[in-house]
């Protein structure tokens, strides 16, 4: 029980680090949840425009005005001077510039330019779609209807339309996508902290001089290495229960279900291959403070590389290639099926029973190399 | 004595591995990971084209106006909008329930049908240019309508339809409308997690410092024991040995942009000189820094590197490498926060560069990087002049 006991007693010293981790994990859980929109039917996405009306709010000015406004989302609480940051920030994604006497000029028929800036993105590009539909009926209409009064009127009666959307997924892709995320970046968490903390605890063991004591001590080496293994695994055990409440505590409604149950044993599988990676780190690495760089070599780059950070769909291919040699691309896939699937039935558990099947295989391999590798040192010493 | 201390300072420093890793490699490490995870995330959130799919049926073929309009949106070009395919119901179903098209489109009489998996950007486009599309129709029957009352109230009841259609579709269809761009060139925001990057290599570069100055100090190593009890002159020592700190750092961040310019392909603006001018006067605050802690925190080295670790990974995170976001939130609702972080002024001193045509904001971060250097000697002084011991 003394080397048990000695295992949490090491756990203990390093509490910080745990808790660093966790809180990362929470904000990052907590940021995500932000996003309330929920809805079931369709909804139309709003790019965030800002407009800089130098013009009176009047007749034409304002009838483009309230016309943005209805299709997009107006942000007024930036400063003018704070513009440009805020486009390249993503804080707005559109600047539409209402020149002076644009009203006068359009009833004139001339066409003065709107002066515009944009991030260039796809929030951008529709904000554009946007403002060029209502400028092109305008323009069309002008030639025919000169009473201001009577063009507002056609301009809204042209613009009216909206066409049925009908939405086949009864999924609440919203709340499902923010529960991926929360797991995805868990990967980050749980893998950093048990490689972290299981290498640095079993690193004092494979002191040299600690190791000579215990090999002259009267305990038998299995009972040793048993001890060490079951209080690694409580360890992991924890960590896996932790992050699984703290997942309870921000999602409730997707994860007290049979979905939820799913992303639970996938987090499982991949906290049993997590530890077992990190026994054979410890077996590799000796130094204690390489741990701490081996730790940010792995597990950062496995976050970035399997889509623990960026989502998935966003990393270029030649990426996701390299990333199925990584536990973590399995376990993140693992998260995303979840996602989408609409219907449990033999078809997705069998694509399920894949994923966890590699995940295993992932753990199976780093135990066996561990036991090789231990073997050979024994037999080196 | 200052090249003595020089020569050995950097003899210590390259045999320190555990250092270098953090402060040449581990940058160039997470640089790496970031172009392998950013590289494509930008051309991702640009409008790419969309996959669509339009149930075959005798109402489409009728529907004229749609016909031609989505016709011309699929047309290869610069223009194309979307891939369509043509197939029948259950097709449509089975594509996009494979996530293969964003939508399909179903036609009954005049009318169009959007059946999509869930509400999202390319959902959007696919509606509203099918509204446009409906718009145009109503647009054309207004317009048509108008000419036919003008033509009426002219006195001419022989109205030729057929042309003031064909005139009037023309017209809807060749309209087009010109905007004057005025967004800047440089709108890449991930180049900020590069910045963020070099920001927090010069402020790494303090714990070679803070490993160096240690030796100079007789409660940390015996050999600043027997420095205190030298007579030899400590100022020129210690210089010799922050020249060091200085040299193995400027090395670190050559190689790191050399290997974000060559391999990275950051860009850093249209001039390298102004670059150069911030990340030397940031890798002096960063070594400066480095001193300044290694005086003031009277514990061991592994403390000491913790706090400067901490400092420096929680600098970068309110300057925003781990989202760009959290810089801009920063800025502008606690601004004095980022005005005292170090790590801060040289991703701004960057960006400005990158961004801004004017040399004002770089200027400022400059002279801001400057006044925390001299707040660190300062503090650095202060702190070495008051160590005294009444036995060793």
């Amino acid at each position: 029980m003394t080397v048990f006991k000695t295992f949490w007693l090491i756990v203990k010293r390093y509490r910080a680090m745990i808790f660093i981790y966790t809180i990362l994990l929470i904000l990052f859980g907590v940021i995500n949840t932000t996003n309330n929109d929920t809805s079931l039917d369709f909804t139309d996405s709003k790019p965030d425009v800002y407009l800089v009306i130098e013009d009176e709010n009047i007749g034409l000015t304002k009838n483009l005005v309230d016309y943005i406004s209805r299709q997009a989302n107006i942000i007024d609480s930036l400063s003018v001077d704070g513009l440009d940051d805020a486009l390249f920030y993503r804080e707005v994604n559109y600047i539409i510039t209402i020149p002076k006497n644009y009203r006068s000029d359009v009833l004139n028929g001339l066409s003065p330019s709107l002066v515009i800036k944009s991030t260039g993105d796809y929030q951008a590009s529709l904000a554009e779609m946007i403002l060029k539909r209502y400028l092109k009926t305008q323009e069309v209409l002008i030639s025919s209807f000169r009473n201001e009064e009577e063009l507002i009127q056609k301009i809204n009666e042209s613009l009216e339309h909206k066409t049925e959307v009908l939405v086949t997924s009864k999924l609440d892709s919203a709340t499902l996508n923010q529960v991926t995320q929360y797991f995805n970046f868990a990967s980050f968490s749980i893998m950093a902290i048990i490689i972290f903390i299981v290498s640095i605890v079993l690193s004092s063991f494979h002191d040299f001089k600690v190791s000579q004591r215990i090999y002259v001590s009267k305990m038998k080496r299995n009972t040793h290495n048993r001890y060490i293994l079951m209080a690694s695994f409580l360890y992991s055990l924890i960590v896996f229960v932790l992050f699984s409440i703290l997942g309870l505590i921000l999602f409730p409604n997707v994860l007290l279900s049979f979905r939820g149950i799913l992303y639970f044993l996938n987090a499982f599988m991949f906290t049993f291959v997590s530890l077992s990676l990190s026994l054979l780190i410890s077996k590799l690495v000796t130094n204690k403070e390489a741990v701490s760089g081996i730790v940010n070599v792995v597990a950062l780059g496995s976050a970035f590389l399997c889509g623990a950070f960026v989502p998935i769909e966003y990393l270029p291919k030649s990426v996701l290639r390299i990333a199925h040699v990584l536990p973590s691309y399995w376990y993140i896939k693992g998260n995303e099926f979840l996602k989408l699937t609409e219907a449990f039935n033999k078809d997705s558990f069998l694509i399920l029973l894949e994923n966890f099947l590699v995940l295993l295989l992932f753990g199976v391999f780093f135990l066996f190399f561990n036991h090789q590798v231990t073997r050979l040192k024994e037999k080196k010493n | 004595m200052f090249w003595h201390n020089f020569k050995y300072s950097c003899k210590v420093l390259f045999r320190n591995k555990v250092l270098l890793f953090w402060t040449f490699l581990f940058p160039i490490l997470l640089g790496t990971f970031f172009k392998m995870a950013f590289s494509d995330i930008e051309k991702n959130e640009s409008l790419s084209i969309i996959n669509l799919a339009i149930i075959q049926s005798e109402d489409f073929i009728q529907n004229e106006v749609m016909h031609e309009s989505l016709l011309s949106l699929s047309k290869e070009g610069e223009n194309q909008l979307f891939d369509i395919s043509y197939v029948n119901n259950s097709e449509a179903q089975d594509l996009l329930s494979k996530e293969e098209i964003s939508g399909y489109l179903d036609f009954f009489g005049d009318e169009v049908r959007i059946v999509v998996n869930r509400s999202g950007i390319y959902e959007t486009i696919i509606r509203f240019v099918i509204d446009e599309i409906q718009s145009q129709k109503k647009l054309i029957e207004t317009l048509i309508q108008k000419r036919v009352n003008e033509e009426i109230e002219k006195g001419n009841y022989e109205v030729e339809i057929g042309n003031i259609l064909r005139e009037v579709k023309e017209n809807v269809l060749s309209q087009s409308v010109t905007l004057v761009n005025s967004s800047s060139k440089n709108m890449s925001y991930t180049m900020i997690e590069y910045y963020t990057l070099i920001a927090m290599a010069c402020l790494y570069s303090s714990m070679i410092s803070m490993y160096i100055t240690n030796y100079k100090l007789a409660n940390m190593k015996s050999v600043g024991k027997r420095i205190v009890v030298s007579p030899s002159h400590k100022i020129s020592g210690l210089f010799g040995s922050l020249f060091a700190s200085y040299f193995v750092g400027a090395i670190g961040l050559v190689l790191l942009f050399l290997y974000s310019i060559f391999a990275l392909k950051v860009d850093y603006g249209t001039t390298l000189f102004p670059v150069i001018i911030l990340a030397s006067v940031g890798l002096l605050a960063g070594i400066l820094f480095g001193v300044s802690v290694s005086v003031l925190v009277r514990s061991s080295e592994q403390t000491k590197t913790g706090v400067l670790v901490a400092i420096s990974m929680f600098g970068s995170f309110l300057s925003g490498m781990m989202g760009i976001t959290m810089k801009y939130m920063i800025d502008t609702n606690v601004p004095i926060l980022n005005l005292i972080n170090p790590v801060a002024m040289i991703t701004d001193g960057l960006y400005s560069l990158y961004y801004y045509e004017s040399f004002s904001q770089f200027t400022f971060n400059i002279v801001s990087l400057l006044c925390f250097s001299v707040f660190m000697i300062l503090l650095s002084f202060r702190g070495l002049r008051r160590q005294k011991y009444d036995s060793l």
